[in-house]
């Protein structure tokens, strides 16, 4: 469990610092950043990561848009994908997880309530 | 725009100022007038629709900093609480001590170690003001950007300026800063749950 390897992904340096200090918290010590969607997706082709949270709101390329070319990559597709996100209008949270979200969370958010929706996650998919 | 002098030249000395009035009035239909012609009267307007929005902002962000600063306050007295008593309970050791005062002390230190943990934990969570007052400082600053623009146009006089954007072209908005005046978003994660839930995800 505790091998799982992350990819943090927002444009803003201090959240990813405050998603990996919970993640070693929770007991998850493996984790790489990248500030939007091109550089994500750049490190997910080079292979190695289990689970990916993201913002949405970031420039060059957006989560929405993470997303959909992690859905539609044959070799990333199985990846679990967390949401992050200051976004709070209905039509975005509906359209993240008919877009294939594995969970959403909405800032601000509780050190408990990431542990809870990575646990929901995980067991889904049998890494819990 | 030929009547302002006409209306100067007409408004002779020892005119009444009802006549007066008159003529200004004209002046400022023939302006507004002209503004509409050319097609700058929408852009006073989007100017002036775009203000709720950076105020909203600006107290959102005012908000959300000076309640980052009072958790933050409110960690540290706490861990400094904590930290003085067990700092206390060493001093007494120091002055002479016994096997049970030893395990006692060693037992108040990793309480005070685990509470304190969950203090700096507080005080880092805290810090994701930054995040959410930087994504709305961003909008603030494209909000001023276009409100310069326009306003520059109207200064200048010029033909008709390039085509301006929609003023909310962009599709994501980041952080809800009035939140009390809409009905098309959440408020809290528990909102989120129930709303993924009744959908069926």
């Amino acid at each position: 469990m505790s091998d799982l390897k992350f990819l943090i992904v927002d444009d803003f340096s201090t959240m990813r610092r405050i998603i990996r200090n919970l993640l070693k918290e929770i007991g998850y010590t493996s984790a790489d950043e990248a500030e939007d969607g091109v550089a994500a997706l750049g490190k997910l082709k080079g292979g190695g990561f289990d689970f990916v949270v993201s913002d949405i709101n970031m420039p060059n390329m957006n989560g929405f848009q993470l997303l959909q070319s992690i859905r539609a990559d044959d070799s990333l597709k199985h990846l679990p994908v967390l949401m992050v996100t200051a976004e709070s209008r209905k039509e975005d949270i509906v359209l993240a997880a008919q877009s294939g979200a594995s969970g959403y969370i909405v800032k601000p958010f509780t050190k408990a309530t990431l542990e809870e929706k990575l646990q929901k996650i995980l067991q889904k998919i049998g890494k819990a | 725009m030929d009547i302002s002098a006409n209306a100067v030249q007409a408004a002779a000395p020892g005119e009444d100022s009802a006549k007066l009035y008159r003529r200004l009035g004209e002046l400022v239909r023939s302006l507004h007038e002209a503004l509409s012609e050319l097609g700058y009267d929408g852009h006073i307007e989007a100017a002036v629709s775009s203000l709720p929005d950076a105020k909203s902002g600006l107290s959102y962000i005012s908000r959300l900093t000076g309640e980052a600063a009072e958790k933050v306050l409110n960690a540290v007295d706490r861990a400094k609480a904590d930290q003085d008593a067990l700092a206390q309970a060493a001093r007494g050791l120091a002055a002479g001590c016994d096997a049970r005062a030893v395990t006692g002390f060693a037992s108040q230190v990793v309480q005070t170690c685990e509470r304190t943990d969950g203090h700096l934990t507080d005080i880092m969570m805290a810090q994701d003001f930054h995040d959410l007052t930087g994504q709305v400082t961003r909008r603030l600053i494209e909000t001023v950007q276009r409100l310069e623009r326009d306003l520059v146009v109207l200064l200048v006089e010029a033909a008709p300026g390039p085509a301006r954007p929609a003023a909310d072209a962009e599709q994501l908005h980041g952080p809800v800063t009035d939140a009390e005046r809409r009905v098309d978003v959440v408020e809290n994660q528990k909102q989120v749950d129930d709303l993924l839930d009744s959908l069926g995800f």
